[in-house]
């Protein structure tokens, strides 16, 4: 591997990185390992490795991460977390890096896919309500047929002013960014769980 | 000296309450609404009424998970939502481990962050709302472990020995301090399911996460989420394991939906069924088949409703 | 007892507290050295071996009793627990407890004393508290000082072909110690030096098992400490692995170690039969409750605490000696002892 120079390296982590103040305690890292032990994510990809990704960060290297592929991997399931014994809370540094990733036009093809759920989400004030009819009707009728209103309550009030705040805060522009600029069409080749009559 | 971290459940809770506010989960309400039903009928024959709230929205924590829009967002519909429960006065409860999760998490950001808490009260002002962390935040496995006994005296289909693998999820034992039990070795859903009449698999991987957060749409979902199920379902079919419980929809859809891909893929079956643990409860106490919603799932609980004369 | 003979109070037999006995006894005062197990000698009792140099504890034990029996200013109480204490003018009035002396259970005596030295030493923290370990759990899962008592067994039986020897073991470092979340943040400064002990004892024993030791660092700043770990690694043949496990699974009969080998930045799965956790140290439970009795200060381990520029005085006429203030290894509890009977005896000179 090639030497790097460590003087071109960010400093300021705090400014830049930790920018919503909340993994104040990473220099509290003893890289010990606990989180890479546990991690599932580490156990299947080579080369993801949070406790690698605290040190690298904590030495200034963050334009590394930013343009790689390895922060869209952490399932935020958060045994990192449990098990850490100074409590360094490593999803929320990823999420963080994850904003800096697609602030920088990196990693923008990797939220492509979560565009039209939060789109969809925006609008129904629900999450993961499926776009077909088939899909709604399906629903409804397991609802129905169990003694449930045929969908999830949800008030007009609380769809606008859900709408609302994705519109003030900045986050409706965010999304239709994403729509701009690196838009890759992805292959999703998984298929839909079905749901059985039984 | 170590922080408390597990507490007793009489500590946590020295009165049931009457009323709770049931914070009404996403993926619950459209993937599973057998949990739903479940719950608020547990809570009800447990004396306590579930009040929920056609103003509440998503609590937004998948679409956090996936960077899909600025955290600005989470924390102010944590504070919208949690506003809401306060000014009905009542405690907030959950059934899913994400909802818990996200609004735990958020709502100790805006505390412990007075200014996260000012741009979110500013933000929800203009409709006239309000948060200032009175509510507090539990999850209904949280009651069912506080009121086990009743649950027990009230078992009329007693399991049968059924063969149960729990899986706990990850947002609750990652709280850590505070909780019922340790995310080292935790055992508290095995004991109710051992009053229910079943009997507790402790299989290799039982405490794996389920991968949901990403497993609906990550690029590398086939790379990476597809071999880590992989992992936790072989683990459960060597013990033995009939049936799987959850305290999560997401960690339902995760185990429960992807089966047959995995079959697909890896060329075995699995065949293993997965529901909510207030179901099982709830089915356990005497509740109706046709309210408990198993058509939602796709592996059929044919298989374990038959060993229990159903 | 001489009336006009200055006495102190020693509590705890372990070897600060008997060195601290000697040392005032050799001095010209009396000590009354009052011990709650049947026997002197302390933790030392069950130790198997010493570091750096192999040594059998039980021979520094008999020399120092032999010692103590021998002079004619000690009294040695053991099975005896001091159960309250009252100030005085230069001194305070303590009241002993017989725990079960053949007869004298439950018989109470009251003492003068003009100063006291407390030497309760420390213990291991319950490792039940990580239940990612299993220990309570699972049956090969053991702390250090268990494990010692394990070796012990080995050791006696070594002549034995039916001794069951493992196929592996592992020793886990820093279990409750440098862990802000569920332990305690300090180092507790002994464990490398004795899990190294340790696992050069097992290798001894049975040359074919497999044995770990999982740490984050390795600490050996002392006297031919530094030789001695590198001799378990190089001529003992014990591999060491940087990484703090994650968890302790059960297959198949044998217990699985998960961890990161950092330096390779590898997750890891290591099949063993035992596993040994270097828990914490901490004070015994009885320290707090002599420190409120006699005015000594603790820290918020509840470790008893000097007072400024008087290494070995905690309080007025109250000395301490040993792991009751810190974890320590045996040379150094004797130094500290011999400290703390430097410190009463200067009281004792002074007020003659």
């Amino acid at each position: 591997m090639p030497r790097e120079r460590y003087r071109d390296r960010d400093e300021n982590l705090y400014a830049t990185v930790d920018a919503y103040h909340l993994v104040e305690n990473l220099e509290q890292c003893l890289q010990c390992g606990k989180c890479a032990g546990i991690c599932p994510v580490a156990n299947l990809s080579p080369s993801y490795n949070p406790r690698q990704i605290i040190s690298d960060v904590l030495s200034g290297s963050t334009s590394r991460w930013l343009k790689s592929e390895e922060i869209w991997r952490c399932f935020w399931c958060a045994g990192c977390y449990t098990l850490c014994p100074v409590d360094i809370h490593f999803p929320l540094l990823m999420m963080q890096l994850r904003y800096l990733a697609v602030a920088s036009l990196h990693g923008l093809k990797y939220i492509a896919p979560f565009k039209r759920f939060a789109l969809r989400a925006r609008e129904d004030g629900l999450t993961f309500a499926p776009g077909s009819a088939k899909g709604r009707e399906r629903i409804m009728g397991i609802r129905g047929g169990i003694g449930l209103t045929p969908w999830p309550e949800v008030s007009e009030k609380a769809r606008e002013e859900y709408r609302a705040l994705f519109d003030m805060t900045g986050s409706t522009e965010y999304l239709d960014r994403i729509r701009e600029e690196e838009d890759q069409p992805l292959e999703l080749t998984y298929l839909e769980g079905r749901i059985t009559g039984a | 000296m170590p922080r408390q971290r597990v507490v007793n459940p009489e500590e946590k809770f020295p009165t049931v309450p009457g009323t709770v506010f049931l914070f009404r989960s996403c993926t619950g309400s459209l993937e599973y609404p057998g949990t739903e039903n479940a719950v608020k009928e547990t809570l009800a024959s447990l004396g306590i009424h579930a009040l929920m709230d056609p103003d509440q929205t998503c609590c937004s924590g998948y679409l956090l998970t996936c960077s899909a829009h600025k955290p600005e967002v989470s924390l102010a519909i944590t504070a919208r939502n949690l506003s809401l429960v306060e000014k009905k006065d009542l405690d907030t409860y959950t059934f899913c481990n994400g909802c818990y999760g996200y609004l735990s998490e958020l709502s100790h950001i805006m505390m412990h962050n007075p200014a996260y808490l000012q741009m979110a009260n500013d933000l929800i002002a203009r409709w006239g709302y309000r948060y200032e962390g009175k509510t507090r935040i539990y999850h209904v496995q949280e009651m069912w472990y506080r009121l086990r006994e009743t649950i027990g005296q009230k078992v009329v289909r007693p399991l049968a020995g059924l063969k149960v693998g729990v899986h706990y999820g990850c947002h609750y034992l990652a709280k850590q301090y505070g909780i019922l039990d340790d995310g080292g070795y935790p055992t508290f859903h095995e004991e109710i399911v051992e009053i229910l009449g079943g009997t507790p698999v402790f299989y290799k991987e039982r405490q794996l996460c389920c991968g949901y957060s990403v497993g609906r749409g990550f690029t590398h979902r086939e790379e990476t989420v597809q071999p880590h199920l992989f992992k936790k379902l072989t683990s459960a079919r060597d013990a033995g394991v009939e049936l799987i419980t959850t305290v999560c929809p997401g960690c339902n859809v995760a185990l429960d939906r992807e089966q047959p891909n995995l079959g697909k893929r890896f060329g075995t079956v699995f065949k293993i069924p997965v529901i909510d643990l207030s179901q099982l409860i709830a089915l356990a106490m005497g509740m109706p088949l046709q309210k408990l919603g198993f058509e939602a799932n796709t592996i059929p609980l044919t298989g374990v409703l038959k060993k229990l004369g159903l | 007892m001489p009336e006009n003979t200055k006495t102190a109070l020693v509590i705890g037999g372990g070897p600060a507290g008997m060195e601290a006995a000697l040392r005032i006894a050799q001095a010209g005062f009396h000590a009354v050295l009052v011990e709650k197990e049947p026997e002197l000698g302390g933790t030392l009792r069950d130790l198997h071996s010493s570091f750096p140099r192999w040594e059998n504890p039980r021979e520094l034990i008999d020399h120092r009793i032999g010692l103590l029996t021998k002079s004619r200013r000690v009294t040695i109480r053991t099975q005896t627990a001091v159960m309250s204490s009252v100030r005085q003018a230069k001194g305070f009035r303590v009241s002993l407890k017989s725990l079960g002396n053949g007869g004298r259970e439950g018989y109470e005596d009251e003492l003068d004393v003009d100063a006291v030295v407390l030497a309760t030493g420390f213990e291991l923290m319950d490792a039940s508290v990580y239940g990612e370990y299993g220990h309570g759990i699972y049956p090969g899962v053991m702390t250090s000082l268990e494990f010692e008592g394990q070796l012990k067994t080995w050791a006696q039986r070594a002549g034995d072909i039916a001794v069951d020897a493992p196929h592996g073991v592992a020793l886990i470092k820093c279990v409750g110690s440098r862990d802000r979340s569920k332990g305690y943040p300090y180092c507790s400064k002994i464990c490398c030096m004795y899990t190294a002990k340790q696992a050069g004892l097992v290798k001894d024993l049975f040359p074919d098992t497999r044995v770990y030791v999982f740490y984050m660092d390795y600490r050996a700043s002392g006297k031919e400490y530094e030789e001695f770990v590198r001799q378990v690694i190089e001529e003992k043949h014990v591999r060491y692995i940087r990484g703090r496990p994650a968890k302790v699974l059960p297959e198949d009969g044998r217990l699985l170690v998960r961890a990161e080998d950092t330096l390779m930045g590898i997750p890891v799965e290591v099949a063993v039969d035992m596993v040994v956790l270097a828990s914490a140290i901490v004070p015994r439970p009885g320290t707090l409750l002599l420190a409120e009795m006699f005015g000594a200060r603790t820290d918020e381990y509840g470790f008893i605490e000097n007072e400024p520029f008087e290494p070995a005085r905690s309080s007025e006429r109250v000395f301490y000696a040993g792991g009751c203030g810190f974890a320590i290894e045996t040379a150094g509890a004797l130094n500290q002892g011999a400290a703390a009977a430097a410190g009463v005896t200067a009281l004792f000179n002074e007020e003659r």
